[in-house]
């Protein structure tokens, strides 16, 4: 085969001989996958460090060391960073680059230069987000959802987190649409669409949604600068605009949000419950149509943010009734996994812990979500900590459980070493108390009335708060245990080999571990099922050099 | 570049030999690529069209009220430069596509010319409706001014969609500048055309949402009332 | 790469073909208000735009024979449907507080109303 450009150099512009430009400018998807993790975990341990700070500030009623004002930006900037920063880009970028290719068997994606500079633009974004904790006027202080008409009169820089969010979300869309296009063009020969692993499934609802909601919380943002220094009227109710329609734009985009989060965690799910059970999946289509139908109920569930906000009766039970529906291809996959690891060898490493503590955890924040959908229960419970508790069950406990999971099961891949087993089974279950002592007293909280975003309480409250105090330090410190377990293990750890879980998909069957530039030393042929196990061991066999199948 | 792509193979057990595509020389990946991209144009109009039918719906009357006080004349004669634009484009990129590289250059500058006709007339417009004193942050858009909610934001909705697809036209004016410097410099080819494709694309969205905005805007209000300003 | 299956004088036909075609749904759009379904202007004139987009889309853009794109572009627009049929179908037809709320009461006049109680995002301009 002839050389070409990107042989060469895998670089998108010119030729570098420093290792660091060569990082800087490379379009291979494995590290831009790492870079994206980099960056991203540095800002969420900025968020972490917020939270902390909040829960200190909450640990007695009365103000402490922080003012209402102080208190709000905290907030702010804690929901910003994990969303926009984290947790929207989250699975797709890191393991959606580093993984997703490899297991269908590509060179790279479809647009790899566009990746590249995804990925700057990303970078661009988290810049301009923070760039306004250093100006006069301070952090925005309305919250993540920047609802209108405050954000409109806040005399914080609210601008640099609108524009910053569009930023991202344009980073977004073209992720979206690299993988997209990816996924149709790029599949091994052979591998149709039932043959796709379970994560790329999950990956391509998730792709859509980026691709098709992003746009309407973009323009959303420009509608609302342009409320803002043009005065157009559309949000402000002195020229007879209605808030109301902020908040549906808004949620048009940011409720398919949570599933775009959540679609990728469970494709991680799908992975490591066969591998570690050492059988084949149950119910494959059915997991694979669920991902796609959790998408498509996804657009229509919006209103349930509006319940409160002032939307036709009508229109509320509808989205009530659409509220429930999402619950069964959720609910679906749940029995499949359940089913999955029945009369299965289940070996418990630590993937395995991490993704059985979140069917426990998700299986909680889940079905509080169903009790919220209701609308009288809802009016009852809406901006209560219930909410909170709910939303971070689901988030924490699902999305960020499963990636710490899918960091587990993929680290050796990534880098070529193991971490300690032991170690990182502590730290599981250091977190797993914690994450559960920090939330679960919120839910009784939030049903008594504790209303959340307040810096303050009344003194009947302090119980809980100081419940989830001690529960948060707990969660922390497993949460840094864990990273330095990930540190020692990259820096020291023993050498992994290609399977060292004895798992079936492509990206497992490399001939380097870490993997190559350019992957796979040939494309595969595809004639197998993903997950095919026989008395608990993998069917298809690979020599490496040649990429046939010798089983 | 050196050397000219050739695609791998995989073989299967059987022996048999698959051609696998990679994501180098991809035109249908690249198709569909900007196909998804339009898709993202077609949902952010498709958002501020749906604002434009909320406020619609509060207040009917204002809004064609408003409409009627647009300047149907100019408005259509827009919406005929643009349809000759899109038709230059599209000859442009047949030109390309059979290998008559000088014709099509001639024709994305006449699509180049036909654009910054559109903006210019657009900038008439404007500047007529700033003279009757609607203009963002001027005179009857202030909040205190006596004209009805509905027709505020009619008009305020009205400068932003026209202001953002003058934007997207400025854009495309762009692209066919940066397409024009590409295909001098033998990057676009009759072999190799899948950026004047994609522009082509782009310029014929740009088309297909004015074909929304203008009758939305300029043309409810017309039955009953007639002329412009 | 298709250069050769190129039939240029057919196509090209085909693009003046629709030219026409797009410029006397054009000039249907101006008449339209003196003439026919005068009584729902907005019906006539958005499926007017609906023929015209469909013309663009298949016959400028390619769209004919594509069927995967065709099936991706029936998604894109279902969902915006569905958009519209949720939030202005059903929320804003069926708006509860016509006679109480400050937006839709245009009959006062706004600049007392602004004065008094709505709350002004440009005060200070």
């Amino acid at each position: 085969m002839s050389k070409t450009y990107f042989d060469e150099t895998h670089c998108a512009i010119g030729h570098p001989k420093s290792k660091f430009m060569q990082w800087m400018l490379t379009v291979d998807h494995k590290r831009i996958g790492i870079m994206y993790a980099a960056v991203m975990f540095f800002y969420f341990f900025i968020a972490v460090a917020t939270a902390f700070m909040m829960r200190l500030e909450l640990f007695a009623p009365g103000g402490q060391f922080m003012d209402g004002d102080t208190f709000n930006q905290a907030f702010t900037l804690h929901g910003v960073i994990m969303i926009f920063l984290f947790i929207v880009p989250g699975i797709p970028a890191i393991f959606g680059n580093i993984v997703m290719p490899l297991m269908i068997g590509a060179k790279d994606v479809s647009f790899p230069r566009l990746n590249w500079f995804t990925f700057w633009l990303y970078v661009v974004g988290t810049v301009v987000a923070m760039s306004s904790l250093f100006t006069d006027a301070g952090f925005a202080d309305t919250g993540w959802t920047f609802y209108a008409p405050y954000s409109i009169n806040t005399s914080t820089n609210v601008i640099f987190t609108l524009v910053a969010a569009f930023i991202l979300g344009m980073a977004s869309i073209l992720t979206g649409l690299n993988f997209l296009v990816t996924i149709h063009r790029l599949r091994a020969p052979g591998m149709d669409f039932w043959k796709m692993p379970l994560f790329v499934w999950g990956i391509y609802a998730t792709a859509w949604i980026q691709l098709l909601a992003t746009p309407v919380v973009g323009i959303t943002l420009i509608l609302a600068i342009m409320e803002k220094y043009f005065g157009i009227g559309i949000f402000d109710p002195a020229k007879g605009g209605d808030p109301v329609l902020f908040e549906h734009l808004f949620w048009i985009y940011s409720h398919p949000a949570v599933y775009l989060m959540i679609l990728p965690a469970f494709g991680i799910m799908s992975e490591i419950i066969p591998v570690f059970s050492r059988r084949e999946i149950f119910g494959y289509r059915a997991i694979a149509i669920s991902s796609a139908s959790i998408a498509g109920i996804g657009y229509l569930v919006w209103g349930h943010h509006l319940y409160t906000s002032g939307m036709a009766d009508t229109a509320k039970v509808i989205f009530s009734f659409l509220t429930f529906f999402v619950a069964i291809p959720t609910g679906i996959k749940f029995y499949d996994w359940i089913a999955t690891m029945y009369k299965g060898k289940v070996i418990l490493s630590t993937p395995m812990l991490w993704a059985l503590g979140t069917i426990i955890t998700f299986t909680i924040g889940g079905l509080t979500g169903v009790t919220i959908a209701m609308i009288g229960v809802d009016i009852h419970l809406q901006d209560t900590y219930y909410t909170v508790a709910h939303f971070h069950y689901a988030m924490l406990g699902g999305v960020v459980f499963l990636l710490f999971a899918g960091m587990h099961y993929w680290f050796p891949l990534v880098t070529g070493k193991m971490y300690d087993e032991k170690h990182g089974k502590i730290s599981f279950y250091i977190q797993f108390v914690g994450f559960n002592l920090l939330w679960f007293p919120m839910f009784i909280a939030g049903y008594y009335g504790m209303p959340r975003r307040y810096f303050d309480y009344l003194p009947e409250f302090q119980i809980y708060h100081q419940l989830s105090f001690f529960g948060a330090v707990i969660f922390i410190s497993g949460l840094v245990y864990m990273f330095v377990v990930f540190y020692k293990g990259w820096t020291k750890g023993k050498p992994a080999g290609t399977n060292p879980w004895n798992a079936t998909t492509l990206e497992w069957h490399l001939p380097s571990s870490p993997p190559p530039l350019e992957n796979h030393s040939k494309v595969p042929y595809v004639d197998f099922n993903p997950y095919e196990y026989h008395h608990g061991h993998p069917v298809v066999k690979f020599n490496y050099e040649t990429m046939q199948r010798i089983d | 570049m050196s050397g000219p792509y050739v695609p791998e193979i995989a073989t299967d057990r059987d022996g048999n030999q698959h051609e696998v595509q990679g994501w180098q020389d991809d035109f249908y990946g690249g198709k569909l690529g900007f196909w998804l991209f339009m898709f993202t144009e077609v949902l952010m109009f498709g958002a501020m069209f749906m604002a434009l039918a909320y406020y619609n719906t509060l207040h009917p009357q204002d809004f064609l009220d408003a409409s009627a006080s647009l300047n149907r004349l100019l408005g259509g004669v827009n919406t005929v430069v643009l349809l000759i634009s899109a038709l230059t484009m599209g000859l442009g990129l047949l030109n390309m596509r059979v290998g008559k590289v000088k014709e099509a250059k001639l024709m994305i500058w006449a699509t180049i010319i036909l654009a910054a006709a559109f903006l210019v007339i657009k900038g008439f417009e404007w500047r007529a409706e700033y003279n009757h004193g609607i203009f963002l942050m001027h005179d009857q858009m202030l909040p205190g001014s006596s004209l009805p909610f509905g027709q505020k934001l009619f008009f305020g909705l009205y400068f932003t969609m026209t202001g953002l697809h003058g934007f997207h036209i400025i854009i495309g004016i762009g692209l066919m500048i940066w397409l024009l410097k590409r295909i001098n410099a033998e990057k676009v080819r009759p072999d190799h055309h899948i950026l004047h494709w994609n522009i082509a694309l782009y310029w014929d969205i740009v088309h297909l949402i004015w074909v929304f905005v203008f009758p939305y805007y300029y043309m409810i209000g017309a039955g009953g009332v007639t002329g412009g300003h | 790469m298709d250069t050769n299956t190129i039939d240029y004088a057919k196509e090209r036909s085909g693009y003046y073909k629709i030219l026409v075609g797009l410029l006397l749904l054009t000039a249907v759009t101006f008449i339209q208000p003196h003439m026919f379904m005068t009584e729902s202007t907005f019906m006539a004139q958005m499926l007017i735009a609906v023929v015209k987009g469909w013309l663009i889309l298949m016959f400028y853009m390619h769209l004919k024979g594509e069927t995967l794109i065709i099936w991706m572009t029936g998604f894109s627009l279902f969902i915006v449907f569905t958009f519209f049929a949720i939030v202005i179908g059903v929320d804003v037809q069926k708006f509860q507080f016509q006679d109480e709320s400050h937006i839709t009461s245009s009959a006062t006049p706004i600049a007392e109303v602004g004065k008094e109680s709505a709350p002004s995002a440009h005060s200070a301009q």
